[in-house]
């Protein structure tokens, strides 16, 4: 069975078999035998080899979250992300021309109106989460567009504030 | 003793002290917000009360409905924890007159050590050592321009009501300081609901050390040695330890007496702890009074043995304090790191959430003060503090090698969390060397990268998750077969109740 999945917004195959109590998993070059199990919802031992590892795991719908001796990773499967994924180039210049909120939280100061003139680096809005404000900076310099929210509003992650045009 | 307490506070401390009200026999009262319906603390409590909306204003912050709820419950005493009510000598000051014990300072005292301009100017009178700074509080631009200038710069923006570093703001120039002082005041009102700010020298590369100190209402003052709090970012504390590398027998007994002396002359009563800066020539300056249980007391608990909420507690239902000075000993060294839900990646910014998976640290001399689970959110509209890791060991090699292990041990999946960026931390030279101060994480953490992810482990990664997704597969197809052959009671598993209707 061949499986793909993206971390870090890198594309990774491989493949599982089942045969008898273990399976012979493909990776890049490289074809092995490991001995898997759910020791509970949470916990999978993987044997490779005669050693021995420990992986933390859980899923919330696509997303699945895992820890190795303390690294953590997302592991999501390319479905849905992977259009994004191929239109990265593209997208990257949108990216920087729509100002979004860095993590969830509530608006509390709008510094600049639309079609108004701004600097590289000046603080366009201000978005507060668990008692801290964080500025949000212009990454480059140009014209306020749109300002897609108000003060007061709950903003999601990544959710769009306010729209940039490049100063021509 | 009291027949019952109310916890004005959420998260892990209010949990802290749900268990110290049940280990005394005294039942519980939580108050939660609606955010808060399924936290840890409302499941924990004897009762619990909601007491308004998500924001903190509209709840964790509304007095009147607290003390109301205390009346409807019949409750005789308020522990406020830390943050929110716990500095505020306005509920205290309620408190007192709707015949509530707060347990804490009383109300004058709360209102001095509270305001920081008037208690350093009580503190200077008394001969404690100060930093120099403004001494009263001007909310006019240009004055505060001009006592910038007198200071002389860099200064320290603070706020007249909190700590948490919540207001506070380094200045280096006269053209930082008026967009740092907005920020500043707005940080301070959205914290403590006032934005009053002032201005003091800032010491470079200083050590955070505090006083632990205990004050019955029969004026009897004890002292249970120092924290060495230098590792922060923020301003604020992120590691914590007992004792300190920086004292030596003769310091820690003259900082001792210093911080009795504040207590006393604030006229304070219960818990509390001096704050002192010590410069790198070993002279030390008081900073404030924190008139609350801090969120690191565990690290003097767990060296000199003294139940710190236990002695608020009886402390505020009248008792006197069980032991003098020349009896409390410390042993061995304690270290607390506090388990933030920030993305130390990425500027620590908050990261609110799901938790999918808790894995609690444990083994001997481990402790961990926690308050989520497996399977809870967390909400953005309060402190992003989680859980504590405390541990203890005889010397302050081994105490640093078991929190290592503890870490190791911690997972938190769902969320992101500090705890890599504390094992490196704890892991590092001058760490363990004891050369801390509180330049510590911008002089060594400065664009931190978490060591990258190890080819073996992402191949394990991968293999976990296509197993995972083999056996999702697998289960699909089963549950179909299953479905069209045979019928098994367990497909219908979802509709039923252990244990029968009630």
């Amino acid at each position: 069975m061949e499986f793909e999945f993206l971390i870090d917004n890198t594309l990774h195959k491989i493949s599982l078999e089942k045969k008898e109590n273990i399976f012979v998993v493909s990776y890049g070059e490289k074809t092995f035998e490991a001995d898997i199990r759910s020791i509970s919802p949470n916990i999978i031992s993987i044997l490779i080899e005669g050693h021995s590892y420990q992986v933390y795991f859980a899923r919330d719908k696509e997303k699945r979250s895992l820890s190795l001796e303390g690294q953590q990773f997302i592991v999501q499967e390319p479905l849905e992300s992977r259009e994004r994924f191929q239109k990265g180039e593209e997208r990257s210049r949108e990216d920087e021309l729509t100002v979004k909120a860095p993590m969830p939280g509530k608006v509390i100061k709008i510094d600049v109106s639309e079609k108004e003139e701004v600097r590289k680096n000046q603080t366009l809005a201000i978005v507060e989460a668990m008692k801290m404000e964080n500025e949000i900076k212009s990454t480059i310099e140009g014209y306020v567009k749109k300002i897609f929210v108000s003060v007061g509003d709950l903003v999601d992650s990544e959710k769009p504030l306010i729209e940039l045009e490049l100063k021509e | 003793m009291f027949k019952k307490i109310l916890i004005a506070n959420r998260g892990e401390i209010a949990v802290r002290i749900i268990k110290a009200c049940q280990e005394m026999g005294i039942p519980s009262v939580a108050v939660y917000s609606e955010a808060d319906r399924e936290s840890l603390h409302v499941q924990l409590a004897d009762e619990a009360v909601c007491i308004g909306s998500p924001p903190a204003i509209e709840s964790y912050l509304d007095m009147d409905r607290i003390i109301k709820t205390a009346h409807e419950t019949g409750t005789e005493a308020i522990h406020p924890g830390y943050g929110f009510l716990a500095e505020n000598a306005e509920f205290a000051r309620r408190c007192e007159r709707e015949n509530v014990v707060f347990i804490g300072p009383n109300s004058k005292a709360l209102a001095l050590v509270g305001d920081k301009v008037r208690s350093r100017q009580t503190m200077e009178k008394a001969g404690v050592p100060i930093i120099p700074g403004m001494k009263a509080i001007v909310k006019d631009l240009s004055e505060l321009e001009l006592e910038a200038q007198k200071i002389g710069y860099p200064v320290m923006i603070k706020a007249s009501a909190g700590g948490g570093g919540k207001g506070m703001r380094i200045v280096y120039s006269l053209k930082e300081l008026k967009s740092s002082l907005e920020a500043g005041m707005r940080e301070a009102k959205s914290a403590f609901g006032d934005e009053s700010v002032y201005l003091e020298k800032y010491i470079e590369e200083p050590r955070h050390v505090e006083f632990q100190a205990l004050a019955d209402n029969y004026g009897n003052i004890v002292h249970l040695f120092e924290r060495e709090c230098s590792i922060q970012r923020r301003h604020q504390k992120i590691v914590e330890e007992t004792p300190s590398r920086a004292l030596d027998p003769k310091l820690r007994a003259s900082m001792g007496e210093t911080a009795k002396k504040v207590i006393q002359v604030s006229g304070y009563n219960n818990a509390g702890t001096v704050e002192f800066l010590l410069d790198k020539d070993r002279n030390f300056y008081f900073l404030e009074v924190n008139a609350r249980l801090q969120v690191e007391h565990p690290v003097t608990e767990l060296t000199t043995g003294v139940d710190l909420v236990h002695q608020q507690i009886l402390i505020a239902s009248g008792e006197k304090i069980p032991f003098k000075q020349e009896e409390i000993h410390k042993r061995g060294h304690s270290i607390e790191c506090r388990i933030y839900a920030e993305d130390p990646l990425n500027n620590f910014l908050p990261s609110s959430g799901k938790v999918l998976f808790l894995k609690e640290p444990k083994g001997p001399g481990v402790r961990h003060d926690c308050g989520i689970y497996s399977g809870c959110e967390v909400p953005i509209y309060y402190d992003p503090i989680l859980a504590k890791v405390i541990v203890w060991a005889e010397n302050r090699e081994i105490a640093c090698q078991r929190m290592l292990n503890a870490l190791d041990d911690y997972v938190v999946l769902g969320i992101k969390t500090t705890i890599q960026f504390l094992k490196e931390l704890i892991g590092h030279p001058q760490f363990r060397a004891g050369k801390t101060t509180t330049g510590f994480i911008k002089m060594y953490f400065d664009g931190w990268e978490e060591k990258k992810k190890t080819e073996e482990n992402l191949k394990l990664a991968l293999v976990a998750s296509a197993f995972d997704s083999f056996n999702q597969t697998h289960a699909r197809k089963v549950g179909e077969d299953v479905q069209k052959e045979v019928f098994s009671p367990w497909q219908s598993l979802g509709k039923w109740q252990l244990g029968g209707r009630k």
